[in-house]
């Protein structure tokens, strides 16, 4: 049970790394125009 | 916006011009290489090292799906000197970057269109970066709120299901910091629009929606906080991050969803008034065309409009004929014919040929800027039930922050914690923005859904009072009918066949603009086949009031000149009996003497097409209809006749109008009045509710509350069956607002409602109100199932309908 107290601030730390990573997606505008980029993958080039 | 704008258009030294072809000298984009248009729909970036670079906004029309925009970004990318493209498809947008020392706006939006698509430069920009900046920032907001409620959910899980003794107390200690921990951002951040407002409502010594939540929100965070740190401390040891993520969570996703279901009636207001073009071609003083912004046009000007381009301004056509769609400003879907010298107006779109127009009205005053300006100020009132919601809000918000702290007083000799969380409870559960937006959230979904079909209500109050409405009454027969007469019936006699006498009258009436003439004309044209004349017609007098003589013979020469006349049946000399419609004669001047008539036209008004079913659909709403017109009463019977109205006075004056009103009032019915708008104005004014049809009328002088921009009758009687939808909706709204807020702040006062169902509430209860309102912006009610279900009703059972 001792590893819990390694792995809870572990797990804060981590909430925050992906706050951050949610921070950079919406600011970089990934939820907006989803089709489109799921299109981009069949184009040629 | 930028003071370059006004300056006057230098001619910059284009790098490569004599690449220009003919066709781009003709192009929509040429215009735009001057470098004074630049900051309208762009503005210069500071890229270290790489020179003069600009960044550019574009509309791109004729995009269907995700491909069309790669197809465009593949086709801007290949103009040497754009070094970055970004085309989005959801909002039909561009952002280009280009170096201004080696290539011209011309040259990549002729890329554009070279791809098969329009690009128009974005003026709006800086108002739709302000947008998304705020659709972001509340989307970021919420996923805030959401991520740490989930896991704080989790850190407080193990304390809900240990048994006692289960837990240790570092470990309760420890989960409870990690909450806290994770709570911090949700309260900094995403509440942060909670407090600034109140902050701000403090200060301002005023009270409103978001006080009480901020205050619950302050002391549950407070509470837990000190029950984190100071676990032997007043407030006891237990802690409420999981409530308090959750209850921020719910009101943040209520105000999202709010926010876009918003958005998308705004977004539809935007549209139409962003419908005039940004540039157009006029006619320089060689006569060559050039494309300028359209806020550099004059009265005056001549302009040249492409095919699906939209009309600048409101204008005369000067050569060319097309069709145009003003489904925008009539709401009559069909387009209309234009040709030289007919009125087109601002922001109606031309759909076949390139035609020139020359300016008449501009901007504001054009009839398109009357009808925005009438839809902003509309969307500005406040209703009477509004104001009504407005002002119990207020002291229902200032009863709330009293039981809370009554609450909080019972119950802290028991349980100071209990009592704080109690109090926390009744701030979060009350929703006086449910009240407040029950009645202008419904009216203006109404209204919108109105104007789309070319209603426009000046008045929101009187979508209330329409609702109301037992009496139509129309105070002109015009209303009714056409406003061109049909020949019903010809007569010929003396030798001339029916077809002759419809010929040689026309042959006459072309040399005439009588209304009477005109449909002879367009009766013989539509009657007869179209060949050579075979009358040649020439001295045509015409004797106002009374008709037409010419001298009339074959066209062959053969037979001898004879003396034709046309008109009243004193102009040509005869006594004809009464009839129930407009006669006109037509005989041979040396025939006078013998009272001899060589033909006998019958004319008539026409009710407009959609008369019948609209007074039909009228009568099933239990409203009863009548004339009362200044017109002769001959004509008013006809047409009251015609169209199956029993109740009809003519010849009235204003005076008469008026008290004939006054005493249907007396009666203690409510009276919608159905007229031109111009001349009876104390009429309409006296009327509970008005609509005038105002055509071709300048709106700004219409004195009635709802203006029919088009001529169809069949909206007078869907915009009083949607008025009483609107009104039910309201009722609904308020009622479910009211009896939300009775049943669930008294159970909130008595400790039985925990503060994250409280926050459910709420949301729930503002979302239910905005989504219900929302229903009436989808369509108009159709006519067509009233009018069937009452053809059934009588067919069934001859008792008096009611609605």
């Amino acid at each position: 049970m001792d590893i819990l107290y390694v792995l809870i601030p572990l797990s804060v730390g981590l909430v925050l790394l992906v706050l951050l990573g949610l921070w950079w997606a919406v600011y970089r505008g990934q939820f907006e125009n989803i089709d489109q980029e799921a299109e981009r993958i069949l184009r040629e080039n | 916006m930028s003071k370059s704008f006004s300056a006057p258009a230098t001619s910059a030294p284009l790098p490569q011009a004599q690449g220009v072809s003919a066709e781009q000298l003709h192009s929509v984009e040429n215009l735009l290489d001057d470098p004074a248009e630049w900051p309208a729909f762009g503005r210069p970036v500071e890229s270290a090292g790489e020179g003069n670079h600009w960044e550019s906004h574009l509309v791109i029309e004729g995009m269907h799906c995700a491909t069309c925009a790669l197809t465009i970004e593949d086709a801007l990318r290949a103009v040497p000197g754009i070094a970055q493209v970004d085309v989005s498809a959801a909002t039909q947008r561009a952002r280009v970057v280009w170096a201004a020392d080696a290539t011209r706006p011309s040259q990549w939006l002729n890329a554009v269109r070279k791809a098969g698509y329009r690009a128009l430069p974005a003026v709006d920009e800086a108002a739709r970066a302000q947008r998304v900046r705020e659709n972001r920032r509340a989307l970021w907001r919420l996923l805030v709120a959401g991520f740490c409620m989930m896991q704080v959910m989790m850190y407080a899980w193990p304390a809900y299901i240990a048994q006692p003794g289960d837990l240790s107390v570092e470990m309760e200690s420890l989960l409870r910091w990690a909450s806290w921990v994770i709570t911090l951002p949700v309260v900094l951040f995403a509440c942060g629009p909670f407090f600034s407002s109140a902050l701000a409502d403090v200060c301002h010594r005023r009270i409103s929606m978001d006080l009480p939540v901020a205050l619950g929100m302050a002391i549950t965070f407070g509470v837990s906080t000190l029950g984190t740190f100071q676990p032997e401390g007043l407030f006891g040891r237990e802690v409420y991050y999981d409530s308090l993520t959750m209850f921020v969570f719910f009101l943040l996703t209520g105000r999202w969803l709010e926010l876009r279901l918003r958005e998308r009636t705004a977004g539809a207001l935007e549209a139409v008034m962003n419908r005039l073009p940004d540039s157009i071609e006029r006619r320089s003083g060689d006569g060559s065309f050039v494309r300028v912004p359209v806020r550099r046009l004059a009265v005056g000007d001549v302009v040249r409009v492409l095919p699906g381009e939209a009309f600048p301004s409101d204008g005369r056509l000067t050569a060319g004929s097309s069709r145009v769609d003003e489904a925008l400003l009539t709401g009559e879907s069909a387009p209309r014919w234009r040709t030289v010298g007919a009125s087109v107006c601002a922001g109606s779109i031309n759909l076949e040929a390139a035609v020139e127009m020359e300016v008449v009205r501009l901007g504001a005053d054009t009839r398109f800027g009357e009808i925005v300006a009438l839809m902003e100020s509309a969307s500005l009132q406040k209703p009477r039930l509004a104001q009504l919601a407005d002002r119990v809000a207020r002291p229902f918000l200032i009863f709330v922050l009293l039981a809370a702290l009554a609450a909080l007083l019972w119950w802290w000799p028991r349980d100071p914690q209990h009592a704080l969380m109690v109090a926390v409870s009744v701030l979060i559960v009350t929703c006086p923005c449910a009240l407040s937006l029950a009645t202008p959230v419904a009216m203006l979904s109404a209204a919108g859904a109105l104007a789309r079909e070319g209603v426009l209500v000046r008045n929101l109050q009187a979508l209330e009072t329409l609702a109301g409405v037992d009496t139509v009454v129309f105070d002109k027969t015009g209303t009714l009918t056409l406003d061109r007469m049909v020949l019903r019936h010809t007569e010929a006699t003396g030798g001339l066949s029916p077809s002759t006498a419809l010929e040689l009258a026309a042959a006459l009436a072309r040399h005439s603009l009588h209304p009477v003439s005109r449909e002879l004309v367009a009766a013989a044209e539509q009657a007869l086949p179209q060949g050579a004349p075979s009358w040649d017609v020439s001295e045509v007098v015409e004797i106002p009031g009374r008709g037409l003589s010419a001298q009339v013979r074959t066209i062959s020469g053969t037979g001898p000149v004879r003396t034709l006349l046309l008109g009243s049946a004193e102009h040509v000399g005869v006594a004809l009996p009464e009839r129930d419609c407009v006669q006109v004669c037509m005989g041979w001047a040396e025939d006078v003497v013998s009272r001899r008539v060589s033909a006998r036209f019958e004319l008539d008004e026409q009710l407009r097409g959609d008369a019948e079913i609209s007074l039909r659909a009228l009568a099933h709403a239990g409203i009863a209809v009548q004339i009362l017109s200044g017109d002769r009463s001959a004509s008013v019977g006809r047409v009251a006749r015609r169209a199956g109205i029993a109740n009809w006075r003519g010849d009235c004056t204003p005076a008469d109008k008026l008290a004939a009103l006054c005493a249907l009032q007396a009666n203690g019915h409510r009276v919608a009045m159905v007229g031109d708008g111009l001349n009876d104005g104390p009429v309409l004014a006296a009327a509970h509710v008005s609509f005038a049809f105002g055509s071709a009328v300048p709106l700004a002088r219409l004195r009635s509350d709802f203006v029919m921009l088009g001529g169809q009758l069949r909206l007078i009687a869907q915009s009083i069956v949607l008025a009483r939808k609107t009104l039910r909706v309201v009722r609904q709204n308020l009622w479910w607002a009211a009896g939300y807020n009775a049943l669930c702040v008294p159970l909130a006062i008595a400790g039985w409602m925990p503060a994250w169902l409280a926050g459910l509430g709420m949301a729930t209860s503002s979302l239910l109100v905005v989504l219900n309102a929302a229903r009436l912006a989808r369509a108009m009610p159709p006519l067509a199932p009233l009018v069937e279900a009452q053809a059934q009703c009588t067919s069934l059972v001859h008792a008096p309908m009611r609605a």
